[in-house]
Parts: C-alpha cells; sequence; structure tokens
C-alpha cells in the first residue's frame, strides 16, 4: 500500500549559525587569551623572592593600571572608596575594585591554565590575533601613576589578584580544560561494551551462517571452529553482560549518591546491553555433537545422492525416451529387411539394451523434460545461492551442465531423426513386400504353426490375457527387443543374467508355472517361445545339425519370421508403450528372473534345447545355437531378403556412427564401447555377406 | 504518503547524524508527543539514546560524556531555553533540530549563546504534527475556533502544522476549502501564504497532477463524532480515549498495577495493526484465537523443565512468550472492558438507534425509538444526550420537530444540565443553518436508490450502516466532480485532471471512523492516496469539549431557554 518515500524537506541554518557564531567566538576566544598572556606574563618570575614594589612594576607593566581619580566607586557593588574602603587594581585587567569584590587565583591554578593553553593556545586563538599583540586595558584608562592606597596594600605571594568578570572568564577556561582531560568512568566501561556489541554484530551472523549450514549436516565449515566460535562469541556475550552490570552499580554507593540522571543513564544502558544480549543470543542456534554431526552429514550424503540420482534419472529418462523414438524408427528400419546382422547379438542386447534405458523412468509426460529439468535446475541453483550452500550449488551447476549437454545432444538427435524418417518412409514400402513374403513362409510352415499356435494362445491368455494373437505378440516384443539392442546404453551384467532366464521360461511357461509370472516374464518370454519352442519339436534334429552348418551365416535366417514384428510393431504401440512403462523399473527385469533358471534348467529343460538357448546369451559370439532355430524356417525367404538387408545394414552402420558420435561427444565412453562392438559386428556381416552373395 | 514513515525518517536522520556514542534526546513537550508516536523507547535505545529529556525541565545534571540530540519546536520559549543551555552547556556537543521554520534572528541569537562552541549542527526537520496512522495526523488541538473563527494562536500552530506535514511529503499542492467555512478559508490562506513565502522550500519534483489539499470544516458533518463506533481503534477511542496512542484504563475495575496505561501502537503492536479496522464482533474471534494460540505457547506450570533441551526451549522462547504474554493481557484487558461497557450502557440499543438517526429518514420511527431509550435506565445521560443531539440535529427543520419534549424527556431523566444545554450548542455548532452542504437527504436518484437497496438488503451490520459525510466529499473528489461553488479553488488555477495526492484537513477534528473511510479508500481506488488530518482525532467526549471550547452555546443558552419556556407553556 505505501510506496517508498524519500526522507521529508530539511533546511539548514549550520552556516548561518557559525557565521554568527565565528564573529561571537573571536571576540570571546580573544578575551580569553589576553588574560591568559597576562597571567603567564605575572607568573613568570619568582614572586616569593622579588620585593613587593619591583612586583608591582611588573604587574604594571603588564597592564596598565586604571587611574585611581577615574573612580569614585567600586564598579562591581557600588560603595564609594575611602581610607576603610580602599581601591585594588585587577592585574589582569587593571580596573579598579574594592576588596570584598577583590577575587584571587592561585599560583597552581594560574599554572594549569598556562601550561594547558600552551597547547591549545593555537587552536583555540584566531588568527587575528598573536599573543605579543598589544591590547587596550579593558576598563579604557592609561595611566601609570601608582596610586597611594595600593603601595599600602600587603603583599600577595603567591595569590594573583583580579576582578570577578576575569576570575570568571578564567574559571569557565578551567572547566574547559578538565573536561577534555578527563574521561568519566561510565565513558570508558560503555566504550568497551560498544566494542564488544560491534564485536557480536560482525561474529554472531559469521556464527549463524556456520551453525546452519553444519546442522542441515554441510561439510563447509569444520565442526570444531565453529564451536571455536561459538565460544567466542558467548565470552563477548558474557562481556557484555559484565560491562554493562557494573555500568549500572558505577558510584552507586558514592556518597552524595549520584544524579538520579545518571542512574537512569546507567539503568538504561543496561537495559538496552540487556535487550541486545536477549535478541542476538536467543538467535544463536546450538551446534551438533559430534555424533550428531556425523549423523547429520551421513543423511546429507544420501539426501544429496538421492538428489543426484533423481537429476540424472530425470535427465536419462528424457533421453531415454529420445532414444526409444529414435531406436523405434531404427527398429522399423531394422525389423523391415536388415534384422539378420542383429540377429545374434539381439536377444542379449534386449536384455541390455533395457538396463540403462529402465533406470531412466518416465515420470512425466512434459514436452520437453530436458528444458523443465534444466529450469528447475537453475532454480534451485538460485535457491541454494541465497541459502549460501556452496557445495550444493556446485553440484547442481554441475548437474546443470549435463543436463545442457543432453539438451545440446538432443537437438543433434532430433536431426538426425529427421533424416532418417525419410529412410524410414521407403522401409515402409519395404515392409508390404514384407508381409506378401511372410504370409508365403506361413503357408509353408501352417499345419505345424496352427497346433502350437493353439497351445500358445491358451497359455498366453492365461498369462496376459490381452494378448489375443499370441503369435504376433511375442514377435512384437522381439521386435522391441530389437529395438532396444540398438540402444547405445547397454550394460554387461544384464547380459549374463538374462539371456539364462528367457531361455528356461518358455518351458515354464508350457508348464504353466505361475510362479513366475511377473510381469516382465510373459512380456520377455513370448519372445523366446514364440520361435524357439514353436520351432524345436519340429526341428530338433536339423537344430542339432544347424549350428555348425549355418554358424555364421546364420544371421539372415529369421528375416523372414521379423517381417510380421515390423508391421505389428505399429499395431502394437500402446502395448510398446505399457511395456515400457514397466519395463521401467528396470533391473528387475533381468534380476528376478536370474534365480529361476537354474531350477527349470535342471529339471525340466530337456537336453536338446540346452545347446540352443543357452549359449545364447552366455557368449555373445557363439551366435549360431541361438538363431539356429530360425534358420530352418528362414531358408525359404532368406534369398528375397537379401539384397534389401545389404541397403538396410549400412544404413544401420551409419546410424551406430551417428551414435558413436553422439556418445563419444558426452563421454558416455561405455555406450562408446558396445556401439563400437555392434558397429564391428555389422561391418563383419556385412562382408560376410557381401562376400555369400558375392 | 505515510505520515508515520515521514515523521520516523526525520527522527532516525538525526540519530544518525549525531555519530556513535551515548545520546540524550532534548524534547519539549509537543516534540515528545511527536516522537513517542513513531518510536517505542526499546527502539530508541538500540541507536544509543539513553535519556530523555525536556528542555524546559531545571533537574538536568552536567554530563559531558552525553551528545545531545535537541528535537524542538521553534517557540519563543524554546529558544529561550536553548540560548541558556548553550551558555551553561550540560552536554559535550548538541545537534539542534527545529520542527518547523526558524526565523533568522532566532538562529542569530543562538549562534551568539553558543560561545563554547557545542552546537554542531542546526537543521528544520518537518515533523511538526502527530502521526496516528500511516494516513491520519493530528495537531492535538482541542478547541481550535472561538465562535466562527479561528483562535489566534491556534491558527498559526495549524498553519504550521499543515505546512509541515506538507515539507515532509514533500507535496506542494494546489488548495480547496469548504466555502461555507469562515475559518477553512482562513487557514487556506496562511497555508498558501506560508507556500509563497518559502517557496524555496516547497520547491520539490513537479509531479504530473499536483497534490490537492482539500480544508473542511467540522462543522459540515456533527454526526460523525456523536455516533458509537464499533471498530476496534475508532471504539477504543470511544469508549476510553486515545492520547498519543496511550489508553487509560485506570478506571477500569479491578485493573492490575502494569495495565493502568497501555500503548496501542500499530507500529509495534502486529496484533493492533491487524485488527485495528476490523469491527467488534471480528476482534471477539481474533482475540479468542490469540489467546488459543497463547495457550500453547504457554509453558505449563507443571511442565517440569528437566531436560536441557527442555530448558533451552524455554528460554528461547521466553522473550517471545514474554512479548507475547504482555500483548494478549494488554488486548484480553482492553477487549474485555470495552464489552463490559457495551453491556453496561446498553450501547448495542443505543447504536442501533443512533444509526437509524444518522442514515434513515423515518421521523416518526426515529422519535419513537429515541423516546423509548430515553426511558431506559441503563442508558447514560451522555449517551441519552447524544441520541437527542442526532436527532435534534436530523430532524432540525422537520414540521412535526418534538425536540422540547425530548428535552423535556432529558431532565426528567436527571440529565445535567451541561448535557441539555449541550443540544442546542451543537445545534448551533453543526445545525442546518451552517451546514455548506445537505448532509442528511440525499439529493439525487442514485444516492436514493443506494439508500434504499442498502436498507432492502437488509444491511450488513445495523451498527455500521454510517458513511461519514466524508466519504461522498472524497468521492466526488476522486472522481472530479465535488462541486467548485461549495469547494473552490484558492487562486486562479484549477486541477484539471483527477486528483492522485490528496491531503484533507478537517477544522474541529477528524475521527477514526472517518481515518477508516479514508484507509478503506486508499485501498479501494488505484492510484490515489489519501491522508487525513484534524486539529485533532475526536471521539464523542472530545468533540463536545470542542464544541463547549468554541463558546457557541453561551448563544445557545437563550435557545435553551425558548425550548424551556415552550416546555412549560405545554
Amino acid at each position: 500500500m505505501w510506496e517508498p518515500q524519500e526522507l521529508g524537506a530539511m533546511r539548514s541554518h549550520l552556516s548561518d549559525f557559525k557565521k554568527h557564531r565565528a564573529a561571537r567566538i573571536d571576540h570571546y576566544v580573544v578575551e580569553v587569551n589576553k588574560l591568559i598572556i597576562r597571567l603567564e606574563k605575572l607568573t613568570a618570575f619568582d614572586r616569593t623572592n622579588t620585593e613587593s614594589a619591583k612586583i608591582r612594576a611588573i604587574e604594571k607593566s603588564v597592564v596598565p593600571w586604571v587611574n585611581d581619580q577615574d573612580v569614585p566607586f567600586c564598579p562591581d557593588c557600588g560603595n564609594k572608596f575611602s581610607i576603610r574602603n580602599r581601591r585594588h587594581h585587577c592585574r589582569l585587567c587593571g580596573s579598579i575594585m574594592c576588596k570584598k569584590c577583590m577575587e584571587l587565583i592561585s599560583l597552581p591554578l594560574a599554572n594549569k591554565l598556562t601550561s594547558a593553553s600552551k597547547d591549545s593556545l593555537s587552536t583555540h586563538t584566531s588568527p587575528s590575533q598573536s599573543p605579543n599583540s598589544v591590547h587596550g586595558s579593558r576598563r579604557g584608562s592609561i595611566s601609570s601613576v601608582s596610586s597611594v592606597s595600593s603601595v599600602l596594600d600587603e603583599k600577595d605571594d603567591d595569590r594573583i589578584r583580579c576582578c570577578t568578570h576575569c576570575k570568571d572568564t578564567l574559571l569557565k577556561r578551567e572547566q574547559q580544560i578538565d573536561e577534555k582531560e578527563h574521561t568519566p568512568d561510565i565513558v570508558k566501561l560503555y566504550e568497551k561494551l560498544r566494542l564488544c556489541m560491534e564485536k557480536v554484530d560482525q561474529k554472531a551472523p559469521e556464527y549463524i551462517k556456520m551453525a546452519a549450514s553444519l546442522n542441515a549436516g554441510e561439510t563447509t565449515y569444520s565442526l570444531e571452529h565453529a564451536s571455536d566460535l561459538r565460544v567466542e562469541v558467548q565470552k563477548v556475550y558474557e562481556l557484555i553482560d559484565a560491562l554493562s552490570k557494573k555500568i549500572l552499580t558505577l558510584d552507586l554507593k558514592q556518597d552524595p549518591p549520584p544524579h538520579p540522571n545518571t542512574l537512569r543513564l546507567q539503568r538504561m544502558i543496561r537495559y538496552s546491553a540487556t535487550l541486545f544480549v536477549q535478541e542476538k543470543l536467543l538467535g544463536l542456534m546450538s551446534l551438533p555433537t559430534k555424533e550428531q554431526f556425523e549423523e547429520l552429514k551421513k543423511k546429507r550424503k544420501q539426501e544429496i545422492e538421492r538428489k543426484r540420482i533423481l537429476e540424472r534419472q530425470a535427465a536419462l529418462e528424457s533421453q531415454r525416451r529420445l532414444e526409444e523414438r529414435r531406436s523405434d524408427l531404427a527398429s522399423r528400419a531394422t525389423n523391415g529387411e536388415v534384422v539378420p546382422p542383429r540377429r545374434g547379438p539381439a536377444p542379449l542386447r534386449k536384455a541390455e539394451g533395457w538396463l540403462p534405458l529402465s533406470e531412466g523412468q518416465r515420470q512425466s509426460e512434459d514436452p520437453d523434460p530436458l528444458l523443465q529439468q534444466i529450469h528447475n535446475i537453475t532454480s534451485f541453483i538460485r535457491q541454494a545461492k541465497a541459502a549460501d550452500r556452496t557445495d550444493e550449488v556446485l553440484m547442481l551447476q554441475e548437474n546443470l551442465r549435463q543436463l545442457q549437454d543432453e539438451y545440446d545432444q538432443q537437438q543433434t538427435e532430433k536431426a538426425i531423426e529427421l533424416s532418417r524418417r525419410q529412410a524410414e518412409e521407403e522401409d515402409l514400402q519395404r515392409e508390404q513386400l514384407q508381409v506378401l513374403r511372410e504370409r508365403e513362409w506361413e503357408r509353408e510352415q501352417g499345419q505345424a504353426a496352427s497346433l502350437h499356435t493353439r497351445t500358445r494362445s491358451l497359455d498366453f491368455r492365461e498369462i496376459r490375457p490381452f494378448q489375443l494373437e499370441p503369435g504376433r505378440e511375442p514377435r512384437t516384443h522381439l521386435a522391441h527387443a530389437l529395438d532396444l539392442g540398438s540402444s547405445p546404453a547397454q550394460s554387461s551384467t544384464a547380459t549374463k543374467t538374462s539371456p539364462p532366464s528367457l531361455a528356461p521360461e518358455p518351458f515354464r511357461g508350457w508348464s504353466g508355472s505361475p510362479a513366475l509370472g511377473q510381469e516382465f516374464l510373459p512380456q520377455s518370454t513370448p519372445s523366446q517361445r514364440s520361435e524357439a519352442p514353436s520351432l524345436n519339436p519340429f526341428d530338433e534334429e536339423e537344430d542339432l545339425a544347424s549350428p555348425s552348418a549355418e554358424g555364421t551365416a546364420s544371421p539372415p535366417a529369421p528375416e523372414p519370421s521379423l517381417g510380421p514384428p515390423a508391421r505389428l510393431l505399429r499395431e502394437y504401440n500402446p502395448f510398446e508403450e505399457e511395456e515400457e512403462e514397466e519395463a521401467v523399473a528396470g533391473n528387475p527385469f533381468a534380476r528376478p528372473d536370474s534365480p529361476a533358471p537354474n531350477p527349470f534348467d535342471e529339471e525340466d529343460e530337456p537336453p536338446p534345447r540346452t545347446p540352443a538357448s543357452l549359449p545364447v546369451p552366455g557368449n555373445p559370439f557363439e551366435e549360431a545355437p541361438c538363431t539356429n532355430p530360425f534358420e530352418e524356417d528362414s531358408d525359404g525367404g532368406q534369398e528375397g531378403a537379401e539384397p534389401i538387408e545389404e541397403e538396410l545394414l549400412l544404413q544401420q552402420i551409419d546410424n551406430i556412427k551417428a551414435y558413436i558420435f553422439d556418445a563419444k561427444q558426452c563421454g558416455r565412453l561405455d555406450e562408446v564401447e558396445v556401439l563400437t562392438e555392434n558397429l564391428r559386428e555389422l561391418k563383419r556381416t556385412l562382408a560376410k555377406q557381401k562376400g555369400g552373395s558375392d | 504518503m505515510n505520515v508515520v514513515f515521514a515523521v520516523k525518517q526525520y527522527i532516525s536522520k538525526m540519530i544518525e547524524d549525531s555519530g556513535p556514542g551515548m545520546k540524550v534526546l532534548l524534547m519539549d513537550k509537543e516534540t515528545t508527543g511527536i516522537v513517542s508516536m513513531v518510536y517505542t523507547q526499546s527502539e530508541i535505545l538500540q541507536k544509543e539514546v539513553y535519556l530523555f529529556e525536556r528542555i524546559d525541565s531545571q533537574n538536568r545534571e552536567i554530563m559531558k560524556h552525553l551528545k545531545a540530540i535537541c528535537f524542538l519546536r521553534p517557540t519563543k520559549e524554546n529558544v529561550d531555553y536553548l540560548i541558556q543551555e548553550l551558555r551553561r552547556p550540560k552536554y559535550s556537543i548538541y545537534f539542534i533540530y527545529f520542527s518547523n521554520v526558524i526565523s533568522k534572528s532566532d538562529v542569530k541569537s543562538l549562534a551568539e549563546a553558543d560561545e563554547q562552541e557545542v552546537v554542531a549542527e542546526v537543521q528544520e526537520f518537518y515533523g511538526d504534527y502527530i502521526a496516528v496512522n500511516p494516513h491520519l495526523f493530528s495537531l492535538n488541538i482541542l478547541g481550535c475556533c472561538q465562535g466562527r473563527n479561528w483562535d489566534p494562536v491556534q491558527l498559526s500552530r495549524t498553519t504550521q502544522g499543515l505546512t509541515a506535514l506538507l515539507l515532509s511529503l514533500k507535496k506542494c499542492p494546489m488548495i480547496r476549502y469548504q466555502l461555507s467555512s469562515e475559518a477553512a478559508k482562513r487557514l487556506a490562506e496562511c497555508v498558501k501564504q506560508v507556500i509563497t513565502k518559502e517557496y524555496e522550500l516547497f520547491e520539490f519534483r513537479r509531479t504530473e497532477v499536483p497534490p490537492l489539499l482539500l480544508i473542511l470544516d467540522r462543522c459540515d458533518d456533527a454526526i460523525t463524532p456523536l455516533l458509537n463506533q464499533w471498530t476496534y481503534q475508532a471504539m477504543v477511542h470511544e469508549l476510553l480515549g486515545i492520547n498519543n496512542n496511550r489508553i487509560d484504563l485506570s478506571r477500569v475495575p479491578g485493573i492490575s498495577k502494569d495495565l493502568r496505561e497501555v500503548v496501542l501502537s500499530a507500529e509495534n503492536d502486529e496484533f493492533y495493526a491487524n485488527n485495528m479496522h476490523l469491527n467488534f464482533a471480528e476482534i471477539g474471534s481474533n482475540i479468542k484465537n490469540l489467546m488459543e494460540d497463547f495457550q500453547k505457547k504457554k509453558p505449563k506450570e507443571q511442565q517440569k523443565l528437566e531436560s536441557i533441551a527442555d530448558m533451552k526451549a524455554f528460554v528461547e522462547n521466553y522473550p517471545q512468550f514474554k512479548k507475547m504474554s504482555g500483548t494478549v493481557s494488554k488486548h484480553v484487558t482492553v477487549v474485555g472492558e470495552l464489552s463490559r461497557l457495551v453491556s453496561e450502557r446498553n450501547l448495542l440499543e443505543v447504536s442501533e438507534v443512533e444509526q437509524e438517526l444518522a442514515c434513515q429518514n423515518d421521523h416518526s420511527s426515529a422519535l419513537q425509538n429515541v423516546k423509548r431509550l430515553l426511558q431506559n435506565p441503563r442508558v447514560t445521560e451522555f449517551d441519552a444526550a447524544r441520541l437527542v443531539m442526532l436527532y435534534a440535529l436530523h430532524y432540525e427543520r422537520h414540521s412535526s420537530n418534538s425536540l422540547p419534549g425530548l428535552m423535556m424527556d432529558l431532565r426528567n431523566k436527571g440529565v445535567s444540565e451541561k448535557y441539555r444545554k449541550l443540544v442546542s450548542a451543537v445545534i448551533e455548532y453543526g445545525g442546518k443553518r451552517v451546514r455548506g452542504s445537505d448532509l442528511f437527504s440525499p439529493k439525487d436518484a442514485v444516492a436514493i436508490t443506494k439508500q434504499f437497496l442498502k436498507g432492502l438488503k437488509g444491511v450488513e451490520n445495523v451498527y455500521t450502516q454510517h458513511q461519514p459525510f466524508l466519504h461522498e466529499t472524497l468521492d466526488h473528489l476522486i472522481k472530479g466532480k465535488l462541486k467548485e461553488n461549495l469547494y473552490p479553488y484558492l487562486g486562479p488555477s484549477t486541477l484539471r485532471d483527477r486528483p492522485q495526492d490528496i491531503i484533507v484537513f478537517i477544522i474541529g477534528g477528524a475521527t477514526y471512523e472517518e481515518a477508516l473511510t479514508v484507509y478503506n479508500l486508499n485501498r479501494t481506488t488505484p492510484g490515489v492516496r489519501i491522508v487525513l488530518g484534524g486539529t485533532t482525532v475526536h471521539n464523542t467526549k472530545s468533540f463536545l469539549d470542542e464544541v463547549l471550547a468554541s463558546g457557541l452555546h453561551s448563544r445557545s443558552k437563550e435557545t435553551s431557554q425558548v425550548t424551556s419556556r415552550s416546555a412549560s407553556r405545554r
């Protein structure tokens, strides 16, 4: 309601005041100085050992005495001078007064006045006058005739006669001198008190900052240092308390007791000191003990860790979504035609790929989570700065930098993606072809497949009621797995754990064991089930033979079977989304499975299965066994697919190169490694294919 | 335009400019009041001001280790005191601030007295008024007029106060005044004169729309100060009396020693600041909350301070608790006393009839109600008299005016002659003959409909229906509709745009009800800032004193005689 308001008008009269005062002061100072100079002259000689006549002569030389005849009455009291009431001369101004009105100045006082003015003369004397200049006498007359009465005066050895006016002036002067030199106790104590208060004003905020930081578990300041400071500040408080108490009781027992105002002043100083201590001391928070501090530190560490993870996750999540989109496209491309080269590594990638990705959770559907994240962190930094938390600021800034990098990368990726979209369109056309080819294959497989489809469908219904088309669904997953395989982030541990689990799962599925009915299982198992189990019964014999025979040539083999997934992928997008969300949980995806396989492996797994499934995940280079099952089916489609494959392979290689570039730029070395490996494989496959086709 | 802040800034500046060291603040009677309105003792203690002395106090000790800050009105006596002080200085150094313009000759005589060169500063700081609320100031003058004309002393003081206010807010205004009041015109001229004379002082940065000073006269609205009030600040003033933020509770039955006098200052009492403009019912519930809050914080007596943590918590909360307990006991006492008075004096019923008298035009119903209340033994003579005054003011020229009958009733009730005389004095002071504008019947149809609608709505609150006449005046002023034939400009120039910065001054005193109106206008009208001032801030009692002091009752004696004669004739 109130806007800032400037100080109201004011007007100074100081210069005017000073001008008037200077005029008056000059006059006053001249008077005083004149008297003091004369006093000096009068005391310059040894009065006790000098004859009165000589003294008189000297006195008369200092200031001309007023002629006796000119003054018939005492100017101060008005009494008539007579033989009884004799005239006296002021030795300082030469004027006449009666004995009653006469004052005396003792030599010590005279000395005090003259010695003090020696130092201060220069400051108090206005330049217009010099100590030696001759001035007219105060009362005007200039007669040097000595009066008879004066001769009859008693001799003053140690005193100087003067009039009341001169004495007054000199006494005032004396008072000034006294005040200048004297500092009352209360002032000394008060000055100390103020010093202490200043110290508190200066130290307390420092301490409070430290204590706040320490209490938050930060390690910017050391606990010892802070407690030292605390002790120091507390000592100052005690000192303030003691000083103000002393001021309060100052001169209290003196006789006569001090003026009520003095007491009031002392009380008020004490009161304000108490207020000060109350206000400031109570604001002084306590420090944690050593143990508490350790705990606090731990807590804070966890807190920071948690924050960091959260932020990282948020960042990763947005990144992942991008990659998903990207890999989505890539997979479409891949699924369309290229699959062969990826065939082998695919299952493991699937698992690998999920891990880092799943770390980044889909938490929000922000249009641009990265930007939002950056925005958030900037505001965090601001807050942290305001709160003076340097270490947090540093941490946040680090985070911000990462995020910004990521954002930059995201932008480049977008560009890349755009270019890829064109390729994708072409792919779609190719996929159409694929579909046709697939139908052909389906006809061929018709009989065998039908049987299994039935069993499977039952099974799937049990686990996932919405999977009405078991034949397709698993493939979707597979396709998905392939997608993920292309994603740059991978972890090697998962590769080893999850694949074994994948292999036995089909059996679990068949045996209807619900124990492992984790959401992930049905999702992941179908990918195997769909192909491996369905094929096994038929192709066991071939299976046995194929590994050695097809070995390296395996990649192209499953190609036809992947035709439909590619198409389905589009249809089933909603599922894909869901799965991603579930997969978000990440590691569990692989982990819960890992313990499971063993019992099954031992109990259920038929011997022929082992070579087919187990080697696959265990050793990425043993591609043959894993692909084997497919090879048999795909025999027919293989030739047709090949020309396109090559093209796509090249494209894939390009893609991966781009990923590597990105990863390198962002410093994600592990990704680079994996990608490079991927690339190497692709290139190898390409070379082989070329060799094969040529 | 915050007058409290303006004065506070002046005081702060004085203290700051004197530098570090122990200080004494030398003031006169009036400046003591001015300072005490904006600073509390503990606040000023923290600025090393430890003693507060009156310049006229003879019992001052020589304390050469203190610096003296003199904040004085530039009166002859003060200058003389100061001259004596400087001749024999009691403090080491003097910083002299006058609250208004001081003459060159006074400066010269002061300078000549300062032989010991103890004066370090001589300035004019225009804090020459009592800042009551941020938008309300007073000059604490009771009885500013003799008859219809200014008491010359008070005119000069009022002129000084008003010009000081303008200077402290840095406003060089255009002036409008209430034509029907000779006093308003006179004051306007005096202010203008000062502005012309001290044109150098009044040279401020020009604002787009020049500020406006509107000078009104209390006699145009004698109704407002006669009504019982129901908002906290106004009510406290009406029933207990606020004097420079101080409230005398010594007459409250069974009052404890430390509550005999309490200070209600919005500056450092949060509860008061938040509640001063709320009505009594709201205060009641807020007080309850305050109490509950306090009970929570209050350390239980049984609660033993067993652990160090307990003790620490106690000590840490203690000052806050102590402060809060002070606030709580203060407000509980004040509100308790208010409600005691309300029920003892039957004020709800009285106030309802007052509001009817002030806001409605139903003569017979009003008369009936007044008569009924006059029979009620619980209605005090004071309230009875005020009801009759309100009736007399409203139905002064009504065809079936039955004031004589009411006067009879007053006499029968045993109302003292002082109050009975005051009835006619009030009419003399603020009757129809005096008023420049129509206080009661709204002129235009819109206003009538408004009034009607208000009646239909059942009225939000029967006790606060009344809107002071000032509201209408300011409303018109803000909309640029205030009639120039009733409120002419002083001088040839007029304001073309709607005014933005408005200073309203009421000769004869403002009221807290009007202050509330201004407060609400400030809140609800963007771009408009209004400051209200008065020669004093009235409650009914002080208003009646004002009427009494104006000396108008001497003439009204005849009227009352006529009244009694006519009554006896019956």
